[in-house]
């Protein structure tokens, strides 16, 4: 990519404004503000210009006037990612896909529906709902995330152990490539000849290119789901504790995790009754006709007290259900209570691991005196640490970050993986290099290439350069002399 | 968030309330999905957690113009984004601080401030209201459409009961309800008198004082307030169980006294008490015996819209639907209840395009399931939605009295 | 046993150095699949690098060498009361992980359980370079860099060698019944799906010869519930039904006649050609025989939502699989030139252009 614009923010938004409305293309600096970053406010960057095209033909052209001035382009849904993947780019053009905000379709007898990207995640179900039917991936950030960020952060959720991730569930995406052109990858059909380009550009952080429609497959709604709430004395108990459920035959609807901490902030703010005293916390769903419900939850019961729960409690209602998810779902932002900022790690662990790594966290709590709050999808082994901070402290954030890094090297230490749901963005493209060699790292920027030669989608992001690497693995084994050599056979 | 107010705001109360509540926010963006009005224009700068920011930049001493200003004014300030927000964010409070302080700052065009100076001359003043309202009803097939949509069919109040009980409530009479719906108080004191309960009005009480506040007059509205304290004061000390309220947006208002006035060393402690006393009319009834209102007939469905008052600031979310089944009143099924329908106080004249709107897909929400009839608890809902609405649109007091 | 990566890197490396194309052969038990292959092609062999690396039942994951021979496996997962979900197609005895990845084969679960590219996690691959490099993991979920783990599936090994594959694996259904109803193919096109939005233990979904199949899995008193509800003729010997479709065993599949795929809508109506049909996936997946030519059924296919490709038999030399659009087909060669940019791997299997 050129190092300089080839054109000015007047021209560009000249360009813009000739077929998008003048009041969707933002130029001033002063109200441009609240698109300097998304959930991950600690990275943050103002844009050229931010616009807001309501139809797909307007996608299409500021592509295309983009691409012809090779200008980065940085797509937005509802600007929740917890990776700064849809930080601005200081030269670059913020598009928000937010104004495509349309449930295009429900087929309710194929199960699927057409979505605009910028439906909300939740609203889907909420719009199937009248069908008996719900969309499976559903993220903590569902109320607000869309289904466009969904695809390109291939977006995990509570439910994702049983009904899969976000590439799993979507039938087909039409995507606007960097030239403006409009393709769709997959069809109704459940698979398409020739190689999965679909399940490629799930997950590719908006560096492949713009989704500006999506078809998702949606599941009945379960004849019964309860929740068994199960307190536990220590992390390290319930750890285990989702071993052995899954040991047991029984896939949860979804196997989340507390700590002390959210148990209190959600708490606090969902009044959900959860018991308080607890240092850990499973909530494990159970769905599926009520026969096969009233047969897991008492097993379920059963497994929890044996592995050690020191409460067991299970939802009586549909009421009682959704409050004890409300809380869990609104755990990450309730943790605003009690700390003015959070760092959300992201990586997955074999479940086998668990117990190691939520005690080695501890330890190095206080190796790097910041607070953790857990939040996790347990059955997935996919981890969310939550390092509290306060960004008015000088170099608090700094020594978040260090302490965030060394949680993403000890999940690959232990067979896991840097991200599970959230994606590498600006936040994680260091730690790439820990999980990748330079070969690997190679054949990820032809990948890139084919899609975008230029490099104006979501630069900066995703995938570092090799010499970037070189440099952080350099930093790192300064820093760590114990650091594992990744597996380049 | 990382904050840093200028000097100017840092050494004030209300810079320091305002950073306080800044600093609760994690930016995730929960509260963007149930605002109305991001939703309606999908622009992160009509949304909460980006009017955060644009209040945010302006508190850091940032340039702000009538661009930010703009946004600030698209807010409903229905708080439904407080409700949304995991981590506490008093968004309502925010909002009020800042507006009130920009306000200072820019200078509004002509037209804006010309339209503002009369909606606060006239709204408050109840009498001033009650004559022009007369008149646009007497002129109503002469006016113009839009103009005549405003304008709310003349209401006929039903007696005010002449029995006196040894319980007695407070009751707001307001600066527009008093002309606009009269039988709104009337049927909540027939309902009460027949609970055994008296409901009295204080005549001396006008404007709660949200009209004013809300256009970021705030003297004129903490003015408002003193006099409305002083008015209740009396039937206060003679042991008055609550101060209903029949009007949400009203009851939001009043309910916060004791917040806005907690630094008036005069009227501080006044003011915590009357909050303590206010309660909204269906909270107040749902504490007593319902049974003498059981409903006999079924009129068809009732669709019953909370208004944003109600729900997020008074926090009574689901309360008067509970009233209104316990008495035998069938409800009808609506949807996206967290959305606005667009009143707003004076939104629907200062944002009138982005009312509508709102008004619209409110109105189609209520009436998903023909409700025969459309219920809500404020007098501002109640007439914007009985600009457009194809059914009657009521106050659920007026339903409970047969 | 044997890890024979080592040798298949230098047979790349070679084919590389000597622009010689490579035929990856698994068991070569879909050799019928795409288009005929290069005549001047050699074979890369991967059928003898085979066994399972890591299988950790609790963890529900399972990394195999891509040569392992799926009944491998499959036994291995038996013993613990797990299995493949997808129920890969089984062509004869020697069907490799990495042929069914490659082929995207998926069986009558599909639409209730994914494809095996689903339950892919992580592979290792040669590529054209003759670089070996390792992508996705061994985690349920993983977003680091592109997912060229899934990518592959149905790239028929144009994109390069795989050499190990995870999966998720799930537990075995306690209890499974079959149920049969006679009726008209548009019937049970309706039927199957109006069955599948009811939350209830489907899991496959079949028609053949004027009748539907729904089989039914999961926990003993949900599949005995949704039974009694449901109705219908309980299939003795189901398994073998089900076995045989999804090892295209029945009878419909035998002779010479050109089999079409349709992946479509499921409630796409059936389209109004002489010959046989046999709905699979609740109508997702459509057999096709009869004299339709390839334009039309494409027509048809692209109306019904979907694709079409000649699955066996009839002219193999032209396109065999749905004709793309430009752009799609731009991306696909560009893809193909960043994982094998000197061709050398199945050139032309997929198309006569990749």
């Amino acid at each position: 990519m050129s190092d300089q614009p080839r054109v000015s923010q007047a021209q560009l938004a000249a360009e813009l404004r000739a077929f998008i409305d003048p009041d969707y293309v933002i130029t001033d600096n002063e109200t441009m503000k609240p698109y300097e970053c998304d959930g991950m406010s600690m990275y943050c960057e103002m844009p050229l210009l931010v616009v807001l095209p309501e139809t797909v033909a307007q996608v299409q052209q500021v592509m295309q006037v983009c691409h012809r001035y090779q200008v980065p382009v940085v797509a937005r849904g509802a600007g929740t990612g917890l990776s700064a993947g849809a930080m601005p780019h200081a030269d670059g053009v913020v598009l928000s896909l937010a104004k495509f905000n349309r449930i295009l379709e429900i087929d309710p007898l194929a199960r699927t529906a057409r979505l605009q990207p910028g439906v909300r995640n939740q609203a889907i179900s909420e719009a199937a709902a009248q069908y008996g039917l719900y969309y499976g991936p559903d993220p903590s950030s569902q109320i607000a995330c869309t289904i466009g960020g969904n695809v390109a952060e291939n977006s995990g959720g509570v439910h994702c152990l049983k009904y899969g991730l976000t590439v799993h569930n979507v039938l087909s995406v039409e995507l606007i490539t960097v030239e403006g052109e409009r393709v769709t990858l997959g069809s109704d059909g459940l698979d398409v000849c020739g190689m999965d380009l679909l399940a490629l550009a799930t997950g590719s952080e908006g560096l492949l290119g713009i989704v500006t429609e999506v078809q998702v497959r949606l599941l009945p709604v379960p004849e019964r789901a309860r929740v068994v709430l199960a307190g536990f004395d220590s992390v390290q108990k319930a750890g285990d504790a989702v071993g052995g459920i899954i040991a047991h035959g029984i896939i949860p609807g979804g196997l989340e995790m507390m700590d002390s901490h959210a148990i209190i902030a959600a708490d606090d703010f969902a009044g959900a009754g959860y018991p308080r005293e607890a240092k850990a916390l499973l909530l494990c769903e159970v769905d599926g006709t009520e026969e096969e419900v009233e047969e897991h939850i008492e097993q379920a019961e059963t497994l929890f007290r044996e592995l050690g729960a020191t409460s067991v409690r299970t939802s009586r209602s549909e009421q009682e259900r959704a409050l004890l998810w409300k809380g869990r779902k609104s755990a990450f932002p309730a943790v605003g209570r009690i700390s003015p900022d959070y760092y959300c790690m992201d990586g997955t662990i074999p479940r086998s691991q668990l117990a190691f790594v939520l005690t080695e966290m501890e330890r190095l709590s206080q190796e790097y005196d910041l607070r953790v709050a857990n939040v996790f999808h347990a059955g997935d082994g996919n981890l969310h640490p939550l390092i509290l901070f306060d960004a008015n402290v000088p170099g608090e954030f700094e020594r978040t970050e260090a302490f965030g890094s060394r949680i993403l090297q000890l999940c690959v230490e232990v067979g896991g993986c840097i991200t599970g749901e959230h994606g590498v963005g600006v936040e994680k493209i260091r730690q790439m290099a820990i999980q990748f060699n330079d070969l690997e790292l190679a054949q990820f920027h032809a990948v890139k290439a084919a899609f975008d030669p230029l490099g104006i989608l979501n630069p900066g992001k995703g995938v570092p350069t090799l010499r970037f690497c070189q440099e952080y693995r350099s930093l790192e084994h300064k820093c760590q002399q114990h650091a594992v050599e990744a597996d380049h056979d | 968030m990382q904050t840093n107010l200028v000097a100017e705001f840092a050494n004030t109360a209300e810079g320091q309330e305002a950073e306080s509540i800044l600093r609760a926010c994690v930016h995730c963006g929960f509260c963007t999905a149930t605002c109305p009005t991001y939703q309606e224009l999908n622009d992160e700068r009509d949304g909460p957690r980006g009017r955060i920011y644009l209040m945010k930049q302006f508190l850091e001493g940032g340039e702000v113009t009538e661009k930010t200003q703009q946004h600030l004014d698209r807010c409903l300030t229905c708080r439904s984004c407080e409700t949304t927000c995991p981590s506490g964010v008093e968004y309502g409070r925010l909002v009020d601080i800042s507006r009130g302080l920009l306000e200072e700052r820019l200078e509004r065009p002509t037209r804006d401030r010309l339209l503002r100076q009369a909606l606060a001359r006239v709204l408050p003043n109840r009498r001033l209201f009650g004559v022009l309202l007369r008149m646009g009803q007497w002129f109503r097939p002469l006016l113009p459409g839009a103009l005549r949509a405003k304008v709310p069919p003349r209401q006929e109040a039903k007696p005010w009961p002449a029995a006196s009980h040894s319980r007695v409530v407070l009751a707001l009479a307001g600066c527009v309800q008093p002309s606009a719906t009269p039988g709104t108080n009337a049927s909540a004191a027939r309902v009460l008198d027949r609970l055994g309960i008296t409901m009295v009005e204080a005549p001396e009480a006008g404007c709660c004082g949200a009209v004013n506040y809300h256009l970021s007059n705030h003297d004129a509205g903490l003015d408002a307030m003193r006099r409305n304290i002083d008015a209740w004061w009396p039937a206060i000390e003679a042991g008055a169980e609550a101060l209903i309220m029949t009007a949400s947006g009203c009851g939001a208002m009043v309910q916060d006294y004791g917040h806005l006035l907690k630094d008036d060393p005069v009227y501080a402690n006044k003011a915590r008490k009357v909050s303590e006393l206010t309660i909204d009319l269906g909270a107040y009834l749902l504490q007593q015996d319902l049974e003498p209102l059981t409903v006999r007939q079924s009129s068809g469905k009732v669709a019953f819209h909370c208004p944003c008052t109600l729900q997020h600031a008074m926090k009574q979310n689901g309360t008067v639907e509970q009233v209104l089944r316990r008495v035998g009143i069938d409800l009808a099924e609506t949807t996206d209840k967290h959305l606005c329908c667009g009143s707003a106080g004076t939104y629907s004249i200062t944002q009138p395009e982005l009312s509508q709107k709102l008004l619209d897909n409110k109105l189609k929400a209520l009436t998903i399931d023909q409700p025969a009839v459309i219920a809500t608890a404020n007098v501002g809902c109640q007439m914007h939605l009985g600009s457009k609405a194809e059914v009657p649109v009521s106050h659920w007091i007026e339903l409970l009295d047969r | 046993m044997t890890d024979r990566s080592e040798q298949l890197l230098e047979q790349v490396l070679a084919a590389k150095a000597a622009g010689q194309p490579l035929r990856i052969v698994g068991g070569n038990s879909k050799a019928f699949l795409g288009r005929q292959a290069d005549a001047e092609s050699q074979d890369l062999n991967v059928g003898e690098h085979r066994g399972i690396v890591e299988y950790n039942p609790v963890e529900l994951v399972l990394t195999a060498r891509a040569g392992t021979p799926l009944r491998e496996i499959e036994a291995a997962l038996a013993e613990h009361g797990q299995a493949l979900h997808f129920e890969p197609p089984h062509f004869g005895d020697s069907d490799t992980l990495g042929g069914t990845l490659a082929a995207n084969l998926s069986g009558p679960a599909r639409p209730w359980s994914g494809s095996v590219r689903d339950q892919v996690l992580g592979i290792r691959l040669i590529n054209g370079n003759g670089e070996h490099l390792r992508f996705g993991g061994q985690v349920m979920k993983n977003v680091a860099g592109y997912d060229v783990s899934r990518l592959q599936a149905g790239a028929l090994g144009t994109l390069g060698v795989m050499t190990e594959i995870s999966l998720k694996v799930m537990p075995r259904p306690a209890a499974s019944l079959t149920l049969v109803r006679e009726m008209s193919a548009q019937q049970a096109i309706q039927q199957m799906n109006a069955r599948a939005a009811e939350p209830k233990p489907l899991t496959a979904a079949c028609w053949q010869g004027g009748r539907m199949y729904l089989r039914l899995a999961g926990a003993q008193s949900a599949v005995e519930a949704t039974a009694a509800k449901w109705g219908g003729e309980v299939l003795d010997q189901a398994d073998g039904f089900w076995r045989s479709l999804q090892d295209q065993q029945l009878d419909y599949f035998k002779g010479e006649a050109p089999l079409w795929r349709f992946s479509v809508r499921a409630n796409a109506a059936l389209a109004p050609l002489p010959g046989a049909w046999l709905l699979d996936w609740a109508g997702a997946q459509r057999w096709y025989r009869g004299d339709a030519e390839q334009p039309q059924l494409e027509q048809l296919a692209r109306e019904a939502g979907g694709q079409v490709s000649l699955f066996r038999g009839g002219d193999r030399s032209g396109e065999v699989m749905h004709h793309q659009p430009q752009a799609l087909a731009g991306l696909q060669t560009r893809m193909k030139q960043a994982f094998d940019p000197h061709g050398l791997f199945n050139p032309g299997r997929l198309y006569s252009w990749l």
